[in-house]
């Protein structure tokens, strides 16, 4: 990571307040009509995708309703969601946008999201040992990680990561790594269990059973959209969360690094830590403004439709302070994350290339 | 806070599986609301119908609630709930109108006095439109007159006429057989709210005998003394209502401990002062968990967060930087520092992060 000095660090953590006051200030009904407009979307989505579904007989309807429906469930996990979930909407005083109480529309509850990626993984960013994020304890994504031969193919690993990501972040909190090496108990995990259970079950009853029971002449067919739908979902979503930090240029911090450090140096791992993809409107709505990861990651309690305002006064205090910006086409990125997994199935002894972290 | 719970089991429970929420009627509010906002399900619209004038600085609100409201009795308040730039507010008001009104139009009245510096009470003066659409609170509140009838003795001070009005027009309706004194004490003759009302309910409510007294009048101001209470026939015997102004409820609170009144035939009812004189602000004050029936004390800079764990709770936090919201929780009253920026909150029921929260004066959070 870059050296700065604790007085460079103090000048940064100035530079970035001063971005982030000048929005809290500003928070008003630009932001509540903004919220509100993607929340009345996503019902339309759902209930438009849920109606078309039962005539999915017809090819181009089913095309279209499995598409609808996962086009909702994504709204409304990432830009709804996950931005509630964050606070970014709490001082609306709206009970129904309330970060602590929000439940979305996916296996992981709200409640083991908000421990897991709210506070370990937007605290720790990075940090290996620390945040669990970091490859999911599925991945090796830094040479820091020792190489284990079941690295070899990970990328196996990836593919059922993604395809099953809504149970893989369901299940994040499970801690599997740490059952293994007994560092904790199962006994220990049955409340969580018992959590996951029950909201698991929830959303596989509504999207596999309720639904296709509902419609029963066309049982399989409404069955079919579902689970096409929540694929979609799973598949963007966790390409868009692997953008975010495992691309070529993100970096990996260690614990003694960061150590008893100043709110300046938080946001520099922040900054270098995160990566963003550049793309049209809708690509970051759909994204929830996770293509602005970087802005995400310094501000994650600021409202996500603001990061595409306040980007360009983010690279220039980057600039002013010589740290890396990291982005790039969304090609472009998502191919580097590729690279990435693919690298790290490796020991560094055959790769070769030490200077990546 | 205006949260409606639905009674019916099987209705909650699907709404958990198909829409992850506990008020499942509530998921198509947003598209609905874009219909016919009365139609709202997460609390009980009430349409603004009209809004009537009563002196330079206070109106009178004619509100039809939905259909599915409970009512209310004489004396009692509301939370009403207003979107003010994005933000939720919720404020207690008293209820002006008699239940009778409820029940034959399906109209209730909120009277409302413009406080210096309110944020709410300016908004609904300035903003609040006929036709729109408020959220409207079940009613609570004791302040209600004695049944079977007994001799009452009302004393109000400015907006604190308020809850009176509606037990004086609900007490001409049924005839309410009992002497019934008004002591009103307003700053000059033209902050007399509902002076028409009350000149009428005189005239047709014969067991009413009606005081106005302005207080600003004349060189020495004219505040409540001892005369006025000789005035009141049968003072002893009279149940004693206050509702003002903070200094006119401990002078009459005085006055009526040194005749003998005992506090069990003394009914006062809360009254929102203008805000204190920020300079003399200190931090801290005293903190009331109200989920776990705790109160304590806090002095200083003294973040929520520390003093609920000094206090033995341990409330769900996280980063304690104000970062990861982990700690958010419902403050329902009281004023708090934003540790980070230095800005003071809302008095009313709102969100806070425990983690950067300092209490300025009495808080009450929902923990």
């Amino acid at each position: 990571m870059k050296k700065m000095t604790e007085a460079q660090l103090a000048e940064l953590e100035t530079d970035l307040n001063a971005i982030r006051d000048e929005v809290i200030a500003d928070l008003g009904e630009r932001d509540a009509r903004y919220i509100r407009r993607m929340v009345r979307l996503h019902r339309s989505l759902e209930a438009g995708g849920r109606i078309m579904m039962p005539f999915g007989f017809l090819p181009p309807v089913f095309v279209a309703a499995t598409a609808t429906l996962g086009i909702a469930k994504i709204l409304e996990n990432m830009e709804v969601g996950h931005n509630v979930m964050h606070g970014q909407y709490d001082w609306m005083n709206d009970p129904s946008l309330h970060s602590q109480t929000y439940e979305w529309d996916t296996v992981c509850t709200g409640d083991s999201w908000r421990r897991t990626h709210n506070y370990e993984h937007h605290t720790y960013t990075n940090i290996i040992g620390k945040d669990r994020d970091y490859g999911y304890a599925v991945l090796r994504l830094t040479d820091d990680e020792p190489w284990k031969p079941w690295h070899a193919l990970q990328f196996i690993n990836y593919i059922l990561l993604s395809v099953f990501f809504q149970w893989g972040v369901g299940l994040h909190e499970l801690e599997t790594e740490k059952l293994r090496s007994r560092e904790i108990s199962w006994r220990e995990k049955l409340p969580f269990l018992k959590e996951f259970a029950r909201k698991g079950g929830r959303q596989a009853f509504k999207d596999y059973v309720f639904f296709p029971l509902l419609t029963f002449p066309v049982a399989p067919i409404v069955l079919a959209g579902n689970v096409g739908a929540n694929l979609i979902r799973n598949l963007w979503s966790s390409t868009v969360i692997f953008c975010g930090h495992f691309t070529q240029d993100a970096e990996t911090f260690t614990e003694e690094e960061c150590e008893g450090e100043s709110k300046g140096h938080w946001y520099l791992r922040q900054l270098t830590g995160s990566s963003n993809f550049t793309g049209g409107r809708w690509m970051h709505i759909l994204s929830g403004h996770l293509s602005y990861q970087v802005e995400h990651h310094v501000f994650p309690d600021l409202p996500a439709h603001r990061y595409p305002e306040i980007s360009g006064k983010v690279q220039a205090v980057c600039r002013k302070h010589g740290i890396h910006y990291n982005t790039g086409s969304f090609l472009k990125q998502y191919g580097t994350v590729v690279k990435r997994i693919l690298r790290h199935s490796l020991p560094e002894r055959l790769t070769g290339d030490a200077t990546t972290a | 806070m205006l949260a409606r719970h639905t009674q019916h089991k099987a209705l909650q429970w699907l709404g958990r599986q198909l829409f992850n929420r506990n008020d499942p009627e509530a998921f198509f509010d947003p598209l609905i609301e874009r219909i016919n906002p009365m139609w709202v399900q997460e609390y009980t619209p009430a349409r603004v119908e009209q809004i009537l004038s009563e002196t330079r600085d206070t109106k009178t609100l004619v509100l039809k609630p939905a259909r599915r409201w409970s009512g209310f009795r004489a004396g009692q308040h509301v939370n009403i709930c207003v979107e003010v730039d994005g933000i939720r507010r919720n404020r207690t008001f008293s209820l002006s109108s008699s239940p009778l009104l409820w029940q034959e139009q399906g109209r209730v009245t909120l009277t409302i006095k413009r406080l210096p510096g309110g944020l709410v009470t300016n908004w609904l003066h300035d903003h609040l439109q006929t036709g729109a659409v408020i959220g409207l609170g079940e009613a609570f509140g004791d302040f209600q007159t004695p049944e079977p009838a007994q001799p009452v003795l009302f004393i109000a001070g400015g907006s604190g006429i308020t809850p009176v009005l509606s037990q004086l027009e609900t007490m001409a309706a049924l005839d309410y057989r009992a002497p019934v004194t008004l002591l009103y004490f307003v700053r000059t003759s033209d902050d007399v709210i509902a002076r028409e009302k009350l000149l009428a309910l005189e005239t047709r409510y014969s067991a009413l005998t009606l005081n106005i007294i302005a207080t600003n009048e004349s060189k020495e101001p004219r505040y409540l003394r001892d005369q006025d209470l000789d005035a009141v026939p049968g003072i002893k015997a009279r149940q004693v209502y206050l509702c003002g102004p903070k200094g006119l409820m401990d002078l009459a609170q005085d006055l009526l401990y040194k005749r003998g009144f005992a506090d069990s035939d003394i009914h006062s009812t809360f009254f929102s002062a203008a805000s204190a004189n920020l300079d003399n602000e200190t931090l801290g004050g005293q903190v009331q968990f109200e989920g776990s029936q705790l109160e304590v004390d806090s002095e200083g800079n003294a973040t929520l967060l520390e003093i609920a764990e000094a206090a033995g709770l341990t409330p769900r936090h996280g980063c304690r930087m104000g970062i990861c919201h982990q700690c958010s929780c419902r403050k329902t009253t009281g004023t708090v520092i934003n540790r980070l920026t230095g800005k003071a909150s809302g008095p009313g029921d709102e969100n806070i992060q425990l983690c950067i929260s300092v209490p300025r004066g009495p808080v009450s959070l929902d923990l």
